[in-house]
């Protein structure tokens, strides 16, 4: 099992190392073998050790292997550790397996591009990071892989490095991610002044229970999941992100990366309960971002955003759960929203390629009867992001819904939030769905719409990969069933233990009610833009504004720090810094000037200069005598 | 009565060596400073006298003022009489200024690093015998303790000599050019 | 010693010291210069004499005839050297020569 971890970690970085140190002396198609083989041959060595952890017992599934000691100074020791327990397994699975799913799409999404071997050998990083993140056996490493993979997410952004929005992108993801991996170091910090240690085991059993400190902690790692996983107040980066190639934003903001908070919050989740405010304040954080991105992919126009307000909306969800205390619901959902949202993602970005790169929604329309697969397959991944049954956002929305009930007056509130994002959540997909499936061809789609040659609506490893996702949204969601089915929870069970459990009673009423609600939205969406029985509203400016928090961080904090360094650089560079170089140098220029009068070739002169120094050197001798 | 007629000499011959002294960087004809120097050396020659340096007296005035400033008068008069009307004017500002403070500054520094320094010694004055500065203890030291100094300044002499005589057949050679 | 003690020959001694630099700072004629260097040699002589008395050591006039002959050698050179100056017809004046310029 050990080994297994290790090679399931070390390949993708071998392989992005093996790429970068290549070159351009591999083919651009080698490269991007070599990326999808490390890939899905991480997931076997992650599925070799999820097979021999289930032949042992429960309490012994957990190793940790630690390879050397990292970093030692005076009291405190960090090594360089792997844990792989239950959780960290689950986690493993969903990154190596809908990532090597991912990465054989972009095989054939990305032929052709010059910078074909940038991209894989970034992938392969992020893969890595990813993988360090969730196999880390300390919070040392998983701050690490935090790191890279913000890192990777910035250089996959920004891939098209000649487009300047996507630059500009990159850099917004970048720095808020930043913000909150400082807010996390803090938290780190204040866990290493009170323990002393930074690994797991010990860290949950010898950190404060409460108090203002505990809160900090909490509260620090909540910033950084914040972040990480685009909630509000720091998740304007997520829309922006679009501008990288579709397969990152499937990978990296829809499957993995941006669910990395949500595994923070439940692998460290002794120290929320430590701090049950902080905690709750997650949950209304996520149930906020739930509804405020729910109503802003009403209006979007872009097809890639739309699916991105989805995932800060879904993610929400994850939010609530994890934060309410149903971690192995929030996990579920994790897993399930992985494969829809993927699918998604690759499913829009085989009609982004027959459109040779048109993402708005209104140029587009009629394309079900040109390309009935895809259509198939976004309507899966569309009916189990809603949460209609029997697909795989059926079971696991439901799930965290339920656990909402079981948590007092402010469940409740946590709970019509929950609803209402289920009705928008019908809404926004199926308008998404109807507009570009559904009705005549547009006539820019008569024009460039490029199929190419044979029955396959795509390159070939497009279309076996949505294939594929497409078979585990459908099926993925019969891994749990509220409290009749349950092999996650107990599989997760001494990992993170929930500590609430709705009755079978809640679980009906909030399945009844989320599937209502989403069906209802389906209906209207229908109403809307497939009968045209009502007519499409126009959209309201606070929503097509995304409710004006970029222009609200741009007064905030970018105007200020431009007036700054501004002034700054008028008051201080110039005339200090700037100036003092000059004047330096006109300093010495003067006193060279100065200087180079005293040698005005009269002999005179020079006699004098021999009698004063004279003069001056027998003062000096016999003062020192 | 003794003491008071060295006194009057010495009196008689500082103030002539100071004067001659101002006077020769004082003309501008340096013909005059020329023979203020004469006076100069004379004076000198007259205070060696009176600190028993016999030889050396003897030897300031044949050697300097026979031999040494007869060749300057003979290159000033050989020279043309070349009067600066203003002798004192030239070179920069600060020239006039640091010469008298340099001067200045020289002139108290030895006064008083031979007050500080030689203060013991300066008050008893040793007692000499007559053959103090005789050419015979002259010669006899030249020729026994200081042979050396003997030997190198007659090497000295010739370079000058040769040297001279060089400069000398050198404007000469010159001159032969020119003429052809 | 009769007459005046060795302080006095010190005081004279430096007064003409003087006297000599300033002639060599101030004039620009290279003739009267050579004169003021002179000077300040015979100053020096003058010194060694007096201290040779005060001593009772005649070493210091073996020094003084050392001078003596050093200077008549110096004056020697730089006659030569104004004489072929004048040769060459060019001019007297310290001033003038100024190719040691920085």
């Amino acid at each position: 099992m050990k080994i297994a971890a290790w090679i399931c970690l070390l390949l993708p970085l071998a392989s992005a190392l093996a790429i970068t140190l290549a070159g351009t002396g591999i083919s651009r198609r080698v490269a991007a073998y070599v990326s999808t083989l490390t890939t899905i041959g991480s997931f076997a060595a992650a599925a070799v050790a999820f097979v021999e952890m289930l032949g042992k017992h429960g309490g012994q599934r957990a190793g940790v292997t630690t390879s050397w000691t990292w970093l030692s100074a005076g009291p405190y020791h960090f090594g360089l550790s792997l844990l792989v327990d239950q959780l960290s397994i689950v986690m493993m699975l969903i990154v190596a397996g809908v990532g090597g799913l991912i990465v054989a799409y972009s095989v054939g999404y990305m032929d052709g591009e010059n910078e074909e071997r940038r991209y894989f050998a970034y992938i392969s990083l992020f893969v890595f990071s990813m993988l360090l993140l969730v196999e880390g056996g300390n919070l040392l490493l998983l701050l690490a892989g935090w790191g890279m993979v913000g890192l990777s997410s910035y250089l996959l952004i920004g891939f098209h490095q000649d487009r300047p929005p996507a630059v500009a992108a990159a850099k917004k993801a970048f720095v808020m991610n930043a913000f909150g991996d400082a807010t996390m170091a803090l938290a780190l910090f204040l866990l290493i002044a009170h323990t002393g240690h930074l690994d797991y085991a010990s860290v949950f059993a010898s950190s404060p229970t409460g108090g203002t400190v505990a809160n900090l902690i909490a509260l620090g790692l909540l910033g950084g999941a914040l972040a990480k996983s685009a909630q509000i107040p720091l998740h304007t980066w997520l829309p922006d992100a679009m501008e990288g190639p579709t397969p990152v934003s499937a990978l990296i903001h829809a499957a993995t990366m941006v669910t990395a908070g949500v595994y923070l919050i439940v692998r460290t989740h002794p120290l929320f309960e430590f701090a049950p405010k902080v905690a709750d304040l997650a949950a209304g954080l996520g149930a906020a971002t739930l509804v405020m991105a729910g109503l802003i992919a009403l209006v979007q126009t872009d097809i890639k955003r739309v699916i991105a307000y989805s995932t800060m909306s879904q993610i929400g969800y994850m939010f609530v759960g994890a934060a309410a205390g149903a971690y192995p619901n929030g996990m579920f959902h994790l897993m399930t929203h992985a494969f829809f949202k993927a699918l998604l993602f690759l499913a829009a970005g085989i009609i982004i390629h027959a459109l040779t790169g048109e993402q708005d929604i209104r140029r587009m329309g009629g394309l079900g009867k040109a390309m009935p697969h895809t259509r198939r397959a976004f309507l899966v991944g569309s009916l189990a992001l809603v949460g209609i049954p029997p697909f795989a956002g059926f079971f696991s929305k439901d799930s965290i819904i339920a656990a909402t009930l079981d948590r007092g007056a402010f469940g409740y509130c946590l709970f019509a939030a929950c609803l209402a994002g289920a009705f928008l959540t019908g809404l926004y997909t199926f308008r998404l769905y109807f507009v570009v499936f559904g009705g005549e061809q547009s006539e820019f789609a008569k024009e460039h719409l490029h199929k190419p040659q044979g029955k396959l609506e795509g390159p070939l490893s497009m279309v076996w990969t949505v294939t594929a996702l497409t078979g585990l949204s459908a099926v993925g969601g019969f891994l749990q069933f509220g409290r009749v089915w349950h092999p996650l929870t107990t599989w997760l069970d001494p990992v993170a233990q929930p500590f609430v459990d709705a009755s079978n009673a809640k679980e009906a009423i909030a399945s009844i009610c989320a599937v209502v609600l989403g069906a209802a939205g389906i209906y209207l969406a229908h109403a809307v833009y497939a009968a045209k029985t009502i007519k499409v509203p126009k959209p309201v400016t606070l929503l097509e504004k995304k409710f004006y928090w970029d222009e609200l961080y741009d007064a905030l904090l970018y105007k200020p720090a431009e007036l700054i360094s501004q002034g700054l650089g008028r008051l201080v560079e110039q005339p200090l810094i700037a100036g003092s170089i000059g004047e330096l140098t006109r300093g010495f220029r003067l006193g060279a000037g100065g200087l180079g009068r005293a040698q005005n070739g009269l002999v005179r002169s020079y006699a004098l200069a021999v009698a004063s120094g004279v003069a001056i050197l027998a003062v000096v001798f016999l003062s020192t005598r | 009565m003794a003491n008071f007629l060295v006194w009057v000499v010495w009196c008689v011959a500082a103030f002539a060596c100071l004067a001659s002294a101002l006077a020769v960087v004082s003309f501008s004809n340096p013909f005059y400073s020329a023979l203020s120097l004469i006076g100069n050396l004379a004076s000198l020659a007259v205070l060696f006298l009176l600190l028993s340096g016999e030889f050396v007296a003897a030897g300031q005035v044949l050697v300097y003022g026979g031999a040494v400033m007869v060749m300057f008068l003979f290159v000033i008069a050989y020279l043309g009489d070349r009067t600066d009307e203003s002798p004192w004017s030239g070179g920069p500002s600060w020239q006039i200024v640091g010469a008298v403070l340099a001067g200045g500054a020289i002139l108290a520094e030895v006064c008083v690093v031979v007050g500080l320094k030689a203060a013991g010694f300066l008050s008893s004055p040793h007692h000499v015998t007559r053959s103090f500065g005789s050419p015979e203890a002259i010669g006899r030291l030249f020729l026994t303790d200081h042979l050396i100094a003997f030997e190198v300044t007659s090497i000295v002499l010739l370079v000058a000599a040769v040297g001279g005589v060089v400069l000398g057949s050198h404007a000469r050679r010159i001159e032969g050019d020119a003429r052809t | 010693m009769h007459g005046p003690d060795i302080s006095w020959y010190v005081v004279l001694a430096a007064l003409l010291f003087a006297t000599g630099a300033l002639g060599v700072m101030l004039r620009r004629n290279p003739l009267i210069i050579l004169l003021s260097v002179e000077i300040m040699l015979n100053s020096a002589n003058l010194l060694l004499i007096a201290f040779a008395r005060l001593h009772g050591q005649a070493d210091g006039q073996i020094f003084a005839i050392s001078v003596m002959a050093v200077a008549a050698s110096e004056v020697v050179v730089g006659l030569g050297l104004i004489v072929a100056m004048g040769r060459r017809h060019v001019e007297l004046d310290v001033d003038k020569l100024r190719t040691l310029r920085g």
